[in-house]
Order: C-alpha cells, then structure tokens, then sequence
C-alpha cells in the first residue's frame, strides 16, 4: 500500500486551518445505554450547514473546549441531512466530558475525515452486515443509506449483538429494521435477563447459523476487537474471500490527517488510508498491530 | 563553485547584524545552558568556537516543543476562536548543520503533505537556511551512511565552508544567492575555493561511523514478526523519549487543551512513539510492549517512511547515540539486522 492519494477528498475547513474547529451546537442527546449517548448536532454556520457533506464510514475530531478532542464516526446517514450524529461511549476524559454536554452546548467538529465505505462497490450486491455493542454506529449510517437507495442493492442481512438487552444501542433503528420487509434483521444478546424473549447467543454464532451466501455477497463487520477476531473466521467458513469482508479499524488519533503518527500500522495510518479496510487488505499490512 | 564568495570570521558579526535587521536570526547559543538556536543577541559569535551542533535540533524553530494553535473564549454569542498572530518577520538560521537541514525536507513531506500544516508551513516558507559544513564531526555522526554528509546542500539556501579564517559562502538556491549579492561580500579566490573543497573532502574522511543500509527495509520486514529479536533488542531502553524529542527528523505531536471551557487554548506538543500512552486507547493499547514501540520507531525511520516518501528519516545526525541515557546505538542495532538470505533476496 503506496501513500493514499486523498487530494480529493472534500474537506471543510475553518480560516482555511486544518486544525480548526467548526462550531457545532448539540441539538438533541438520546441515551442509547447506560454509558453509550448519540449526540444530534448542526453547526452554527448556516452556510456550512447546506454544503457539508460526508460519507458513511468517515469519521469527525469532536472537540469539548477546555476538554479536548476525541475522533468519532459519524454514525448518521449522509442520506437524512436533517442532522448529524455520533454516537460516544463513556470512558475517558473527553468522552466524559461529552456526556456531561446538555442540549444547546457547543463542540468543536473538524472533518470529515477518512475513507467512508467504498459504498459504489456495494452497489449489485448481496449485503451482510455484522455488528456488536457500539460498533453499531458506523455501520447505521451505512444501513440506512443503503435503505434509501434501496433498489441498488440485493438482500441486506443485519446481524447485531451486544452483551445483555440493556446493552443493545440504537433500538429505535432495531424497531423500524424489524419491521422493515426489505431487510433481514438478526439481534443477539450474550446474555438474556428476564424479560428478554430474542435471541441469546455471541455474534459469531448467530452469523454462522444465519449462514448468508457468499455469493455476490459483502460482509461488513464492526465492532469490539474481540468480536471481529471471531467472524472473520466464519465468514471464511461460509465462502466469502478476503476482498469480500469489510471492516473498519479504531486507533487513537488526533490529528486525523496522517500528522501525529500514532493510529499508524506498519507504513499505513488508519486515519488517512482508512478507516474502511478490507480484510485482503489488513492480511497484507507489514505489521500485524491492527 | 562559481559564484562563490568568503567572508573574514572577524567581520562575521556585522554580517550577522545586517541579517538582523531583516530576519529574526537564529544562531546556534548555550545561554540556556543547552546548545540550541536561539535569536541573536547582536554581536556574539562565540559559538564559532564551541560548535558542532546542538542539542535541540533546529526543527523547534519550525516544529516548537509546545505551541498555540489557537484560544477560544465564550461570550454571549458562545465560543470565539482566534488564530494566534502570523509571524511578520522571515526567518533565517544561521550555521545549520547539512544533516538538520535535510531533515527539515523530510518533514516538509509529511507537513506539506494534501493536508498541509498552516503552522509548520507558514514558518517554513518564510525561513532562509545558511548551513556551515562540518569541520569537526561526533564520533557518533553517521550521516555518510544515510545519503547525507558532512557539506551535503540539500534543504539550505546558503551553504558556509570553514577554511580558516574565512567561510566560504556559496548559495545553493535563488534566495541563497540573491541575499548573499546583496550582502557585499567578497568574491572568493580559486585557492579559496580549493581549500573549501579540501574541508570539505578532510570532514568526510572524519566520519568513520559507518552502517550498510542497502536493504534495510527489506531486512527489517524479514525480521519484523521476531518477537524475540525485538525484545532483546529492546531491552534496555528506558522509553524515556529523548531519542524521538531530541531527533531532527521526528516529528509526532499531541493535541491538547490548556483553560476551561471559557477560556483557554488548544496546544500543539511533541509526542513520542516511546511512551505506552502514545497509542494508549480505553480498552487498549497496540503497542503497550515496550520492544513493539522500540520496533516502530527503528521501523518508521528505515522501512515505513522510506515505502511512503522514498527516502530514510535519519540523516545521521548522531543525537540519538550521543544523548541516549542507556547507550542504545542505532548503527549497532541497524548493522546488526540480518542480511537477507539468497531466498529472501531484495523486495
């Protein structure tokens, strides 16, 4: 992998600074669990409102000022411009000042940055995508822009588990994907409670008894390490190739334009070349720190 | 050489005085105690009797240990940010050393890069660079290893060699030889210019530090999955970070936020691929093993970097032997990775 020629990659930036923020208001908070918040927010400038655009899979540095910055996906789709969204775990100083944030505070957004799914070669195709706990939020995006263009695409399996039923994010999403006909939806939980009466079993599983096709077939899969260590193995098992299985990477970053070296793997820098790989392309990396 | 011109050490200071005007002149200076570039004071130039090179490579003129990026502050109308004030005045520094001047290439391709760096580019662009030649190499130079040497002109505008009594000025860029027409110095004779090329011939012959970097990406890869190679290798380094701080080439900053919510700043700081919080994240850490950092910083100078922008990031300035609390020698380490086997052959 050569240096990615990201010259046209559109970027927004403030004063014509890179490191600049936007100003952005949080426009509405939703309490996606008890430690995962998704933030609904618009920037100030109304100007930068009608021409911002993204793509799903790109990701955005959310700056709390006096805080810091953090990056994280954009988890809204760039097909319901209405607002933008991300979607932020709690756990460290950033993240906990965010969720300290109420409605009309304001954040720094710079982006968007990154590769976004490569979403013209999912066009055609059988799309299978696999997702636990808050990797949910790069892929809703994904979803719901393929949803909108539904008739670009073939069947759309959704295979999405998280630790116990309180655990499970985006359940609004989960209710119109249900009942939604043109897409197959399969919700997991590693462990029920009482109330639970879905399925209980680890993502992996579930994907091998679902057993999609590999035939024409995308799968993408985000989520914990742990989780993705375990499905690309199955996938392997059910036919799909290297080239056909799709993921993205998480690395601590702050620059987010190949500056500060630290998401770098071997030569690559997650933030710049990704942080959409696919796994042909993550066997072939020089090093194995992904 | 044509075109070369010399000027007496003794008349030096007036030169320097005359740039001083124009520029905000950077000299090489100990009044901190540690050799660095610091803005010149008027008419001292001792340091024409002390210096090889300094501690803190001139990268901090371009690249600072810490910086403002911008302040906010929160009004009625929420928060307001503002650009810290653009420097007016051009910079020259002065007696660059030939290894730390190519090193600013170097990270000219990672700061000029499609995203460019508004504040790395905007001190760059309006630097002029007068190297001086080295007379007096470290044992632990190694430049002539890495593509560099001891009166290479790559990155300065102006290039001094150390005859004597004299400096053999020579400019090696357009704004190199117009600043030296217009500083009335006087032309250099042919036997000046012999004995600069003699300097120059007699300061290579001084750099007897030499390591084989042919291969050296290759070899690296090969033995790059080596768990064990690494960690010996890595064994007695302390992750203090001088190395990386200290390294012309290197480059790694962090982002951060001084004040509150009200009013502060957002700093730029160095940062180094020696510390476990470098890569640190919540749930975890790629290169919590000390070796794998070890492993990424050796690997990013001779083997990632070269893949992206063709050349090594070490000019063998030595600072990382000279200053490494532990002794941890980069020639020993990159002599000691294997040569490749007739199957691996070259990539």
């Amino acid at each position: 992998m050569t240096i990615t020629d990201i010259s046209q990659r559109k970027r927004f930036l403030a004063q014509g600074n890179v490191y600049l923020p936007h100003i952005a208001v949080i426009e509405r908070i939703i309490d996606e669990t008890p430690g995962i918040r998704t933030f609904h927010f618009n920037f100030k400038d109304e100007r930068l409102r009608g021409e911002f655009t993204f793509e799903s899979g790109q990701f955005g540095e959310f700056s709390v000022f006096g805080v810091g910055e953090a990056p994280f996906c954009i988890s809204s789709s760039p097909t319901r411009q209405d607002h933008l969204g991300f979607t932020v775990q709690r756990v460290g100083r950033v993240t906990n000042a965010l969720h300290r944030l109420a409605v009309g505070a304001e954040i720094g957004f710079r982006g968007p940055y990154g590769n976004g799914f490569p979403i013209n070669n999912l066009e055609g195709k059988n799309l299978v995508f696999v997702a636990g706990g808050i990797g949910l939020a790069p892929l809703r995006s994904l979803v719901w822009n393929v949803i909108d263009n539904r008739a670009k695409y073939r069947n759309v399996d959704i295979i999405y588990g998280a630790r116990s039923p309180a655990d499970l994010c985006f359940k609004y999403d989960l209710d119109s994907w249900q009942k939604d006909k043109t897409v197959n939806l399969f919700t997991t939980v590693d462990k029920g409670d009482d109330k639970w009466k879905g399925r209980v079993g680890f993502v992996p599983q579930v994907l091998e008894g679902v057993a999609p096709s590999a035939e024409g077939a995308v799968a993408v899969v985000c989520g914990p390490p742990i989780m993705i260590r375990f499905t690309f193995p199955v996938l392997e098992k059910l036919g799909f190739a290297p080239e056909q299985m799709l993921t993205t990477l998480e690395k601590r970053m702050k620059c987010g334009i190949g500056k500060c070296g630290r998401c770098n793997i071997g030569n690559i820098y997650v933030c710049r070349d990704g942080p959409v790989f696919s796994y042909a392309q993550i066997m072939n990396l020089v090093s194995s720190e992904y | 050489m044509a075109g070369s011109k010399k000027i007496k050490k003794q008349d030096l200071a007036q030169l320097l005085s005359q740039w001083s005007q124009e520029f905000s002149l950077f000299v090489p200076s100990r009044t901190s105690g540690l050799a660095e570039m610091t803005e010149y004071d008027g008419q001292d130039i001792s340091f024409l009797g002390w210096y090889r090179n300094t501690i803190i490579p001139p990268k901090a003129s371009f690249l600072p240990h810490m910086e403002e990026m911008f302040s906010f502050h929160r009004n009625k109308q929420g928060h307001q940010l503002e650009l810290p004030p653009l420097e007016e005045q051009k910079r020259l520094i002065f007696a660059i050393r030939p290894c730390d001047a190519r090193a600013l290439t170097i990270l000219d391709n990672v700061f000029e890069d499609t995203y460019p760096d508004p504040y790395y580019r905007g001190r760059r662009r309006r630097a002029i660079l007068v190297g001086l030649g080295c007379t007096n190499p470290y044992d632990s130079c190694f430049c002539t290893s890495v593509g560099s040497g001891p009166s290479e002109t790559t990155g300065v505008d102006i290039m001094l060699t150390d005859i004597g009594d004299e400096l053999v000025t020579r400019g090696t860029t357009k704004a190199g030889e117009e600043l030296i027409a217009g500083s009335g110095l006087v032309k250099a004779t042919k036997a000046d210019q012999k004995r600069a090329e003699q300097s120059q011939e007699a300061a290579r012959q001084k750099v007897t530090r030499k390591v084989d970097t042919r291969d050296m990406a290759s070899r690296l890869q090969a033995v790059f999955d080596d768990r064990d190679y690494w960690q010996q290798i890595a064994a007695k380094c302390l992750s203090c970070g001088i190395c990386t701080l200290l390294c012309p080439t290197c480059y790694c900053f962090d982002i951060n936020d001084e004040g509150s919510p009200e009013k502060g700043t957002r700093c730029r700081s160095l940062d180094s691929c020696a510390f476990p919080v470098y890569t640190k994240m919540p749930m975890e850490n790629p290169r919590d093993e000390k070796w794998r950092r070890v492993r990424n910083r050796l690997c990013h100078k001779y083997e990632f970097y070269p893949m992206l922008f063709d050349t090594i990031a070490c000019t063998g300035c030595g600072r990382c032997i000279r200053l490494c609390p532990v002794n941890w020698d980069i020639t020993q380490i990159l002599e000691g990775v294997p040569e490749l086997s007739q199957a691996e052959g070259p990539k």
